[in-house]
């Protein structure tokens, strides 16, 4: 269980969150939508700690992360996967060698045991044959996979997804979506999913919150949302141009 | 409209000072935090040993030929006063002093900077800016454990190493200039390094080395990891990292012979 309660963040004079609260359940596949900047990327980065919040908590499970040291982070880091929007894979290493770093450091795997196993997690996202590869020499549809491998390596309870279709050619994003949605039937893997991907969102989506101006301003199934009144969320949902958001 | 100026002047003096002293602050928390790694040691060795070959194999060639052709212009510069007063026995001992002091450990820290520190600091800002290393500390992974500290490690040793080297090829150079230039030979250069200079004077030159290599490495990780603003920012970054690196290597250099005197 992940609960957002309260959150608020700024920066500068620019207020992100303002008050956010959700609560996202077990085995869910999560998705938080909402235009580009409103926060969605912001909120889970949260939940990990590479950010801050001025003020507000964070529970992941019993325990409140929020205002947890780095050293103290770790462990929820192991638990809590996160898939960056541009796969932030480490340039100077090939494919094989960025999937077996977290293997080497915290399952104290020999170079060669790491390295073998990191080759059958590629197999896993039929990344096997450009294992070699660096990242450089990948398209992004390709590097996203391997991304998801390497979140994958420590084998989280929970994965959060950044744009995880941004950029990819319709049949790499229906892979991505499947592999999300096999986590979570498969592994009872928490998915939270930042997508603007309607696609995806109203394919393998349980449930979805709408950030709009810091606030969730609608949250529910899939069938629910299509099924709201409010014209920002229909204006969303639609992919209008015109409408409320313009504002 | 004077007092105006006036103020806008000290005020411009006080902005950079702070900005100076929030620098130098942060050094010396990186530094800390790196310290504080350092017992137990918690360090990646795949790294260190990476970091050994990027940044001291292939520095060796460059630092090598800086270093002979200075030995060749120290030689050429004192020539005219040895020739003057008649001291050729004085070449080895003038050569040596200078070196081992003062401009081995300054020149190859110099050169050093340059490649290695603006390099460290143009890799860590990229990735910094396309949140790798964000991408480290979510895979639980300490960035200064993995990233930095056997950087930090690597550059201190090196250029300690390089310096012993450096410090060789010069003196190498000035005997051999002295020897086709001036007609000392070799044996009166050696005889000149060995009897008026002492070991103090070598390890002079390499604590020196030392404290310049970890300036430097303080200096080009500060920098690589507080970079803001995507590919200019990493520009500014290198920039930044380069002067502090050199202007560091200066004062450090003050204090320390200072010291050592």
């Amino acid at each position: 269980m992940i609960r957002f309660m309260s959150l608020h963040k700024r920066f500068g004079e620019k207020v992100i969150l303002d008050g956010v609260d959700l609560e996202v359940g077990r085995g869910e596949v999560f998705f938080v939508i909402g235009a580009s900047g409103v926060g969605k990327s912001v909120l889970i980065k949260h939940l990990v700690g590479l950010l801050r919040p001025d003020s507000g908590e964070i529970w992941l499970d019993d325990q409140e992360v929020s205002r947890l040291s780095e050293r103290d982070l770790a462990p929820v880091r192991k638990r809590c996967a996160m898939v960056f929007q541009h796969s932030t894979l480490f340039d100077s290493m090939s494919c094989v060698d960025n999937v077996a770093l977290p293997l080497r450091k915290h399952r104290a795997l020999g170079h060669e045991e790491a390295r073998a196993e990191a080759r059958r997690r590629l197999a896993d996202v039929h990344m096997e044959e450009l294992a070699d590869r660096f990242p450089s020499e990948l398209g992004d549809g390709m590097r996203k996979r391997v991304a998801i491998a390497r979140a994958l390596t420590l084998e989280p309870e929970y994965v959060l997804f950044d744009e995880p279709t941004t950029s990819l050619d319709p049949i790499s994003a229906r892979r991505v979506d499947r592999l999300i949605r096999d986590l979570s039937d498969r592994l009872h893997v928490t998915s939270i999913v930042v997508s603007h991907d309607l696609t995806s969102i109203f394919t393998i989506a349980d449930r979805i919150a709408m950030l709009y101006q810091g606030k969730v301003r609608a949250l529910g199934t899939p069938a629910e949302l299509r099924a709201l009144e409010d014209p920002v969320v229909q204006q969303f949902v639609r992919g209008e141009a015109r409408g409320p958001m313009e504002t | 409209m004077i007092a105006g100026a006036a103020v806008r002047a000290v005020s411009g003096i006080g902005s950079a000072f702070l900005g100076i002293a929030l620098e130098v602050g942060s050094f010396g928390v990186l530094t800390a935090r790196l310290a504080r790694r350092l017992a137990p040691p918690d360090f990646d060795g795949t790294e260190l040993r990476k970091n050994f070959y990027r940044m001291g194999v292939r520095s060796l060639p460059i630092v090598l030929a800086t270093a002979l052709f200075t030995g060749f212009i120290m030689t050429i510069q004192a020539g005219v006063v040895i020739g003057r007063y008649d001291a050729e026995g004085l070449i080895g001992w003038a050569a040596g002093f200078v070196t081992l002091r003062e401009v081995g450990p300054i020149l190859i820290a110099l050169m050093f900077s340059g490649r290695v520190g603006a390099n460290n600091t143009a890799e860590l800002a990229t990735m910094t800016v396309t949140e790798q290393v964000d991408g480290l500390r979510a895979l639980a992974i300490d960035p200064l454990s993995y990233l930095v500290l056997p950087r930090v490690i690597a550059m201190v040793v090196l250029l300690f190493l390089l310096t012993v080297w450096g410090d060789l090829f010069a003196l190498i150079g000035a005997a051999v200039m002295g020897e086709v230039m001036l007609g000392v030979s070799r044996h009166v250069f050696l005889r000149g390094l060995l009897d008026m200079l002492g070991l103090w004077d070598l390890a002079t030159g390499l604590i020196k080395s030392a404290a310049f290599g970890l300036m430097i490495a303080i200096a080009s990780c500060h920098f690589g990891l507080s970079v803001k603003g995507g590919a200019p920012g990493v520009g500014r970054a290198v920039n930044a990292s380069v002067v502090a690196a050199a202007a560091g290597v200066f004062v450090v250099d003050y204090f320390l012979t200072y010291l050592l005197r």
